[in-house]
């Protein structure tokens, strides 16, 4: 998936001479090729993420293609105020890349760790969210973005799962849901994005559910999501992201008005990480491992089984 | 009543009528930050009236010059200069925060002649640098000017840029720090002191001068005087003003960050300004 991005990367580099990449001095193996490939095209911006995010608002100004990478804990939490004035106000076209997000980096602690970008940025206006789950979303996310011409922020998760699609998606549409996986219409149905489309892919396959990918949250297409709560009885969503304001919100933000539906929303529950470890550690510390997810999903289709309406 | 400038023969950009539209803006509006934007009238002066280049007189001209306010809240002072470029109408100053109207207390980058959106403080210097380091890599000779008040100077992004333009030599770019000696709630030195502020700037990489920024000719040879010299080095202009300057009862009376006019301030402030006699 991190060979999609440099790929994506360096292709659009070398394609367009105005994309530039900015980095606040991470991303170090990553952006090899693109520094071997595009080195004018490469601005290390220093240890220095509010400037940086600043500096791109004005690269975009005079007609230049900002990309903007730091770790999602700093690009966009560190920076959301130049995100949303000097970038989303004037929709000037930057790409802001947050890295890591969710709990990648697990051994560090919460200064690293990033649960509450998506509901960050979901509130300001003219930004696009993406939040691709495997190499084939995040190629078509790249080229969404670069084509979008506008401010997008793409969080990239935890990129080593493996792949969720056969191969090759075509290209984004606006707010689209993917089908990834078929299942019962009488059982909920799966919602998912980034890291935790494998996790309701693997649960899936035991409860015989259907599953979506979105690697679009911002915008959310309504008539997209209406026929998903159409099509199953109840919704789960599940991110590695905070409960409040993720994907479960915006999913239920549709649902509520257009086609009132059981959802639960499985994700971080509203608190820090205690505890230091493993990735997968830390997803049993937050009750998102799969074992934990399998139990609560289960449950839940027992209820909606049993009681559909309460 | 007021004119633009083509209307009449009295030197464009002339710091009284500046300050004339200022108040007629802030009183029709009943605005506060009238001094705010007093203290930087003459800085505009000289930049619009010698360095500003705006190919076919167009806000938006892609060939054009910069100026970046980021201290947004010193924006009457610019829309005064739009004014006399026939980029605003009287109307516009007559209904300044009329309801749905597009002239705002700061700046708003969505009104051609206003190039960044600020007024919340160290965003506007950042937006300058990316445009330097753009116009640099796109070998114009193009030029940035930013404008920070010393009160802004506070916010942390204005270090890192400064870090950034000199890593970069951003040699198009002038920082003008409007050194009036007050922020909101008192004094520089009072609230958070800023030290020898060219020394800070010279050891950053800039190529540095003070000046006293009410002084048409001082800024002027200032300006060109930096231009001229440290050929690779960006520019900070240290240029002593005084907060309220041109009407006695503002002068440094920071109680003009907030106060708004009424009719007999308007009057005797307007009479200060040689415009006895004359009404909106």
């Amino acid at each position: 998936m991190r060979e999609a991005f440099s790929n994506a990367l360096v292709r659009l580099a070398l394609a367009d001479s105005r994309v530039l990449l900015l980095t606040g001095d991470h991303g170090y193996s990553l952006f090899d090729e693109f520094r071997s490939s595009c080195p004018e095209q490469y601005i290390n911006a220093g240890i220095a993420e509010q400037n940086m995010v600043g500096m791109a608002a004005g690269l975009a100004r005079v007609g230049f293609r900002p990309f903007v990478y730091g770790l999602a804990a700093f690009i966009p939490i560190r920076t959301v105020e130049q995100i949303k004035l000097d970038i989303a106000h004037d929709e000037l076209p930057v790409v802001l890349l947050g890295d890591g997000a969710g709990f990648v980096y697990s051994h560090l602690g919460t200064s690293h760790q990033s649960t509450e970008d998506i509901a960050c940025t979901r509130a300001i206006p003219h930004l696009q969210v993406l939040s691709p789950a495997d190499r084939f979303e995040m190629t078509a996310a790249m080229d969404y973005a670069y084509a979008t011409n506008g401010p997008i922020y793409l969080r990239m998760g935890k990129a080593d799962l493996g792949d969720v699609h056969a191969g090759p998606i075509n290209s984004l549409q606006p707010g689209r849901l993917l089908k990834v996986r078929d299942g019962r219409s009488d059982r909920p149905g799966l919602i998912a994005t980034g890291s935790m489309v494998r996790v309701a892919v693997d649960i899936a396959k035991s409860l015989d559910l259907m599953v979506w990918s979105t690697p679009m949250l911002k915008p959310l297409d309504v008539a997209n999501v209406r026929a998903a709560a159409q099509a199953t009885n109840g919704l789960f969503t599940l991110e590695e992201h905070s409960v409040l304001g993720g994907l479960g919100a915006a999913v239920t933000e549709i649902t509520s008005e257009h086609q009132p539906t059981r959802v639960l929303r499985i994700g971080v529950p509203d608190r820090f990480s205690e505890h230091c470890g493993t990735h997968a550690y830390l997803l049993r510390e937050h009750g998102l491992d799969i074992d934990t997810v399998r139990e609560r999903v289960w449950a839940y289709c027992q209820l909606l089984a049993s009681n559909p309406i309460a | 009543m007021t004119s633009t400038i083509s209307e009449n023969s009295i030197t464009p950009f002339s710091p009284a009528r500046m300050r004339r539209t200022v108040l007629e803006m802030a009183y029709a509006g009943s605005t506060v930050h009238i001094a705010c934007a007093f203290s930087i009238i003459e800085l505009l002066t000289v930049l619009y009236r010698h360095y500003l280049r705006y190919p076919g007189n167009d806000p938006r001209a892609e060939g054009r010059d910069y100026l970046v306010l980021s201290k947004g809240h010193g924006v009457m002072a610019q829309y005064a200069c739009m004014h006399e470029l026939g980029w605003l109408e009287d109307s516009h100053v007559q209904s300044y925060f009329k309801d749905g109207s597009d002239l705002k207390g700061l700046s708003d980058s969505r009104v051609p002649g206003l190039e960044v959106t600020s007024g919340s403080l160290g965003h506007g210097f950042s937006v300058g640098v990316g445009i330097a380091l753009g116009l640099k890599r796109k070998g114009t000779d193009q030029k940035v000017y930013a404008i920070v008040g010393d009160g802004e100077l506070n916010e942390g992004p204005i270090w890192e840029g400064a870090l950034v333009t000199a890593h970069h030599s951003l040699n198009n770019l002038m920082l003008i720090v409007d050194k009036n000696g007050f922020q909101a709630m008192g004094s520089t030195d009072d609230v958070l002191a800023l030290g020898d502020l060219q020394a800070k700037f010279s050891s950053f990489g800039f190529e540095t001068l003070e000046v006293d920024g009410h002084d048409e000719t001082a800024i002027d040879a200032a300006i060109r005087q930096l231009w001229a010299t440290g050929p690779n080095k960006p520019k900070a202009l240290i240029a002593k003003t005084v907060k309220g300057k041109g009407v006695s009862f503002m002068e440094s009376i920071n109680l003009w960050h907030y106060t708004r006019l009424n009719p007999q301030s308007f009057a005797e402030a307007l009479g200060e300004l040689g415009f006895t006699g004359e009404s909106i």
